[in-house]
């Protein structure tokens, strides 16, 4: 884990009020896994961080992927080249996807749950599966078509684009599912394969562990942590009507 | 920087607030050397599961928690965390818990004499529990009460964790004191709610939550400041302290020591930055030691 003064590179917009933001962020950049985030504190900002997947990494830089769901992410968004931000990361437990032992994998994303999936589909080619982007929003202007698979699905709820229905009704079956969106649909994932690796959405205080606010119901009882233990979860583990979805800042850690 | 606080020598003033540090073995970039030392996240005897979720909501300057005490019980402080703690070159004192005296009183027998258990935080103030808790803190009685079933039980030192929800702090500091307190904590979190407007009811599930961070630290002075002017046996500032002169605020106002919670979360490394800090200032206004900070607590 690294704590690091980072320089925002760059931003671009990839759906309707979505934006990708690129930190130069070295040490983390050469660590992070597929699933696992960082929380991004600035000054003057709020008084806690702010939790986000990372999107990509690159040589020296991880990319992010937000939208304006609240103070925090819109003082994010009035940031521009050469602003700072201190980055703490990589944390979590992200996918593992070696484990799995599976020929194919099929990435299932809606809204801002794409954030993980091109690290995801990057470590999963380099273990040579073969990967079926699948990814949903409400509609066309706000689908992220940026997208990294051997064969690509699009949803939308409306029909504007590709399959009209949710990305997880427009999934194929397959040896290994990950999936990352609202936490409903992450239940709808877990209704349809038990097994599937999903990233959940939880507010977050520390992110590293200690303050136990970003709390996950288990189907055995009890819960831990997305910070530590999570955010990936095999998805039948979840006690799902326990977890909520919805909010207002919708963090994809 | 080393400062005598209830029975105790610290080598600096700064210590790890509970709820704030886990059990220390899960913060990150720990620096130690700044560490006056730590009080553990609250525990009761039995493991608890704590509250649903959303347990957190950010409020302007502060955040509002409902944890609820999640924790693993005694035992797996005995046997997972307290033979680490007995390695470490700054104290740990664990925060207990109870639903009656009795319990607070045994769960500080199962601990006393463990080695690595360097003292105990009675709190007497977890806004977030529906048995205990806050209960005792607002009650002299009862607080006093507390505070004599675990003195009976250990010989070492004994903190009481103060709420902020009372008329008088005084007459509950007052209380404590003569029921064998060694030190006073001021304060726990204050209790408060948030409302969701998109779904017209409290942002946190256990409906209330307790407040922390900068918004507090003004209401928390004043507090810390009443407990001092109260009692004889020192007392430790907590409430909001982000930088040194945060700290300082609460040592002028009265205060021996100071902890430090909240801040934590938002940066790793508050603690060590808090401590350099105070060094700093004690360096840049020719005071020698921490003794030689000018105070101002006029006794009742």
């Amino acid at each position: 884990m690294f704590l690091l003064d980072g320089a925002v590179v760059a931003k671009r917009q990839v759906a309707r009020e979505m934006f990708v933001i690129s930190i130069d962020a070295p040490e983390i950049a050469a660590s992070v896994r597929a699933g696992q985030f960082v929380n991004l504190g600035w000054s003057p900002g709020p008084l806690l961080r702010r939790p986000f997947s990372v999107y990509r990494a690159d040589g020296d830089r991880i990319e992010i992927v937000l939208k304006a769901v609240g103070e925090g992410t819109s003082q994010l968004l009035t940031m521009g080249a050469g602003d700072r931000l201190s980055c703490l990361g990589p944390l979590g437990h992200g996918f593992d996807l070696a484990a799995a032992g599976a020929k194919c994998v099929v990435l299932v994303s809606g809204g801002l749950g794409v954030a993980p999936m091109p690290l995801a589909a990057q470590e999963a080619m380099a273990l040579g599966m073969r990967v079926t982007w699948v990814h949903g929003a409400r509609s066309s202007d706000e689908l992220c078509t940026e997208s990294n698979g051997d064969v690509v699905i699009w949803a939308t709820d409306d029909g504007t684009k590709g399959f009209a229905g949710t990305a997880v009704a427009a999934a194929p079956d397959c040896d290994l599912v990950l999936a990352c969106g609202p936490n409903r649909m992450l239940a709808a994932v877990a209704d349809r394969w038990a097994d599937a690796l999903v990233a959940v959405e939880t507010y977050m205080g520390c992110g590293t562990g200690v303050c136990l606010g970003c709390a996950v119901p288990l189907k055995r009882g009890g819960f831990d942590r997305a910070c530590k233990e999570g955010p990936v979860y095999r998805a039948a583990d979840i006690d799902w009507p326990s977890l909520p979805s919805h909010l207002s800042y919708a963090v994809t850690a | 920087m080393s400062v005598s606080v209830g029975g105790v020598k610290l080598r600096g003033p700064v210590l790890a607030a509970s709820g704030t540090f886990g059990y220390g073995t899960e913060v990150p970039l720990l620096e130690r050397r700044a560490m006056g030392g730590m009080v553990s996240k609250g525990i009761f005897i039995r493991p608890r599961d704590g509250t649903p979720p959303p347990r957190i909501a950010e409020t302007p300057s502060g955040m509002l928690n409902a944890i609820g005490l999640q924790g693993p019980g005694v035992e797996a402080i005995i046997h997972d965390y307290a033979p680490r703690w007995a390695g470490w070159d700054f104290p740990v004192f664990v925060n207990i818990n109870g639903e009656s005296a009795a319990e607070y009183g045994e769960l500080a027998a199962r601990l006393d004499g463990v080695p690595g258990v360097a003292g105990f935080e009675i709190n007497i103030s977890c806004p977030n529990v529906e048995q205990g808790g806050l209960y005792f803190g607002n009650d002299p009685r009862a607080a006093a009460a507390v505070t004599e079933a675990v003195r009976k039980r250990t010989s070492l030192p004994v903190w009481v964790k103060l709420t902020p929800m009372v008329s008088d702090i005084g007459v509950i500091a007052r209380a404590v004191e003569a029921a064998g307190a060694d030190a006073l904590c001021a304060i726990n979190t204050f209790v408060g709610m948030s409302i969701d407007l998109n779904e017209y009811k409290p942002r946190l599930s256990f409906r209330t939550g307790g407040l922390s961070g900068p918004a507090i630290r003004p209401l928390a002075v004043h507090l810390a400041h009443q407990a001092a002017r109260a009692v004889r046996i020192p007392v430790i500032g907590i409430g909001g302290i982000v930088r040194a002169e945060d700290a300082l605020e609460f040592m002028v106002a009265g205060c021996a020591a100071v902890q430090v919670g909240t801040a934590t979360f938002a940066n790793p490394r508050a603690i060590a930055e808090v401590h350099d800090g105070i060094a700093a200032f004690l360096e840049s206004r020719g005071l020698g030691s921490l003794a030689d900070l000018p105070r101002y607590l006029p006794r009742d």
